[in-house]
């Protein structure tokens, strides 16, 4: 495999995948309901896992793979936390966004962030909740891979 | 030689199982990069195989299948799922899908799976 080749890639398509999601979390900062936002940001932290996975950086696919599960969460709820929830994906993407910047400059794995991986876990996202005791709003069902009104 | 559609949203993806399987002998006759695009170059391009996503916008892989299925049942298109997407990758076999593989790719299984797939009764 040409590494140098697939590096160049994954550093240009995460970077775009990273701008998606930082303007998607400034929708949903203001509209924490917003479907298609809440989708966006679960498919880029997908999409960012997979390259990751395939080039081998594992700090990197964790992160992303946490922040997935955690929208995946948000995607059934049909809404983020205001917050605790906004807060802890911008600290996301900022560690993701600090992980591809080490790629960029030394070409070599980042190291792990255990303590953000910790705080982005679905688990952290539901001791957290403050409407736990509330129905979900079943905005789109569970397992939906696309923006609302395309779905399955 | 097998003429391949590739339907991912990530073109680092797409450019990855090019590398893999063209020299293998299959030849990508078009890349798609949501779930309506694949279906829509299904029909032009009536490929022998199609590697699908599962997660992609507009459309979802799985819901591809079904609208490529309804058009040919004897499509034959491969999911490309990765871990932990087991129930979905279940629920594309229902849909009509011949098979998957999992993220991150093994060259070797991608060619493997690819050939059984093309082995299977439509």
């Amino acid at each position: 495999m040409d590494l140098a080749k697939y590096r160049n890639l994954f550093l240009e398509e995460a970077t775009e995948h990273l701008a998606e999601m930082s303007r998607a979390l400034l929708t949903l900062e203001k509209n924490p309901d917003d479907g298609e936002a809440i989708d966006l940001v679960f498919r880029m932290a997908h999409s960012i896992k997979g390259m990751a996975g395939s080039l081998g950086y594992d700090s990197i696919t964790e992160l992303a793979h946490k922040l997935e599960d955690r929208m995946d969460g948000y995607r059934a709820a049909g809404r983020v936390e205001v917050v605790e929830g906004i807060a802890i994906l911008f600290r996301g993407l900022d560690g993701l966004e600090r992980m591809i910047e080490v790629v960029r400059d030394s070409g070599e794995p980042p190291p792990p962030d255990p303590e953000l991986a910790s705080a982005l876990s679905p688990d952290a996202a539901s001791a957290a909740a403050p409407e736990a005791s509330e129905e979900p709003k079943k905005k789109f069902p569970r397992r939906s891979l696309t923006p609302r009104g395309h779905g399955a | 030689m097998t003429r391949v559609l590739i339907a991912d949203d990530a073109s680092f993806m797409r450019q990855m199982i090019r590398d893999i399987i063209e020299p293998e002998g299959f030849e990508v006759v078009g890349e798609a990069s949501d779930g309506v695009e694949v279906v829509e170059k299904f029909k032009e391009l009536h490929p022998d195989l199609v590697m699908m996503d599962i997660v992609m916008p507009k459309r979802s892989g799985i819901d591809a299948v079904k609208g490529i299925v309804a058009m040919d049942p004897t499509a034959r298109v491969v999911m490309c799922s990765a871990l932990g997407q087991e129930t979905l990758v279940m629920e594309a076999i229902q849909a009509g899908a011949k098979d998957f593989i999992v993220k991150p790719f093994k060259p070797e299984s991608v060619v493997v799976t690819l050939r059984k797939a093309l082995e299977k009764e439509s």
